[in-house]
């Protein structure tokens, strides 16, 4: 059961609240941070090309099952039934 | 004469590496000691006591901290959130101060500074902390497997069956028509679903946490999408009823709960 798990916050977690909450002080004691927000956008950068990176990986991999789970599904209909179109919903869910 | 003992002084302790203070957090006064060198960079954490408050500085130049590399800047997050718990856990309540927030010396020294803003915002800052002692915030994320969930919504719409039935009967050209149809309902009626999970946890969480922020939930094409991120106060002795609803909701088929924490209060400040 997951939600008891208790994951650990990660890196993710952590950037956003650490980054992007907590108490902001008032500008006239606080030395210029012109420029700064940088640091938050170049962090996320970093980590959304490591997700982007390892979806393209597991996606390229699921496509190719996908595809030849059809192909094994065409062969089958087209013995049993023809030509009819084999339109699973399950494909066209994956395609939202 | 004055002016040269200044001059000496300076060149001692160079100005530059005082001038600033870098504030992780204000606390009740009871960690007076400070936390060692473990602020960003092995920086040495201090408390700055004023009254009932301190809050946990380490001195620096009075430049705000700036990184291309992504790895660098992650040790830093990670240095300040480390702070920011440890404060907690020993003190009970804190306010997290958002990173980079470096104090500037105005007439005197930087820590004179943070000084007069402790004196000035107490009454404010010690409301703040009385209202956060004892609650925790947690991370929630509702995900779906969208593949399951789209199976049993179609499923359990006529209207779809309907569709696909007659899909069945129809010449190639056309079936890539009605295909079309059938993907737009089908979206239609996920996003209506999805809706009523977001409202329903939302309800469930309503009446069980102090207070909800809602936040934007992250995109991912995976087949396990987020449907909602929300942060969640939460008072220690109504935190097992959290768990509870919130196993509810991880049991039916096809959701997923995430639930990260505790955390210092980040979001609640």
């Amino acid at each position: 059961m997951e939600s008891l798990a208790r994951p650990q916050a990660t890196l993710v977690d952590l950037l956003d609240r650490v980054l992007d909450r907590g108490l902001v002080l008032n500008a006239d004691i606080i030395i210029s941070l012109a420029g700064v927000p940088l640091i938050g956008i170049n962090l996320r950068a970093a980590l959304a090309g490591m997700e982007t990176m390892v979806r393209h990986g597991v996606m390229t991999e699921w496509d190719q099952s996908i595809r030849a789970r059809e192909t094994e599904a065409s062969k089958v209909s087209q013995a049993a039934a023809g030509c009819n179109e084999q339109l699973p919903l399950a494909t066209a869910v994956s395609h939202q | 004469m004055q002016q040269v003992i200044a001059a000496e002084i300076r060149t001692q302790a160079p100005a530059s590496e005082q001038a600033g203070c870098y504030v992780y957090c204000v606390a009740p006064a009871i960690e007076a000691t400070g936390l060692g060198p473990t602020g960003i960079e092995g920086r040495e954490v201090r408390a700055v006591a004023h009254n009932g408050l301190c809050a946990l500085v380490h001195h620096c130049p009075a430049q705000p901290y700036q990184s291309d590399d992504a790895e660098v800047t992650a040790s830093w997050v990670l240095a300040h959130h480390r702070v920011v718990e440890t404060a907690w856990r020993r003190c009970g309540t804190v306010l997290p101060i958002t990173f980079n927030t470096i104090i500037r010396a105005e007439e005197g020294s930087a820590e004179e500074s943070l000084r007069a803003w402790l004196n000035r915002e107490c009454p404010r800052l010690e409301e703040r902390l009385r209202s956060l002692a004892g609650k925790a915030e947690y991370g929630v994320q509702l995900f779906w497997n969208i593949a399951v969930i789209g199976k049993k919504v179609a499923q359990g719409s006529p209207q779809l069956r309907a569709l696909e039935e007659e899909i069945r009967s129809k010449s190639r050209g056309l079936a890539y028509m009605y295909r079309q149809r059938l993907e737009r309902l089908l979206r239609s009626e996920m996003e209506a679903r999805a809706e009523e999970e977001s409202r329903d946890l939302y309800a469930r969480l309503d009446r069980c946490v102090e207070s909800i922020h809602i936040e934007r939930a992250k995109r991912d094409q995976n087949e396990r999408q987020m449907l909602m991120d929300l942060s969640c106060l939460v008072s220690a002795e109504r935190y097992p009823e959290l768990e509870a609803e919130l196993k509810k909701v991880g049991q039916r088929e096809g959701l997923y709960v995430r639930l990260t924490g505790p955390l210092p209060p980040y979001s609640f400040c």
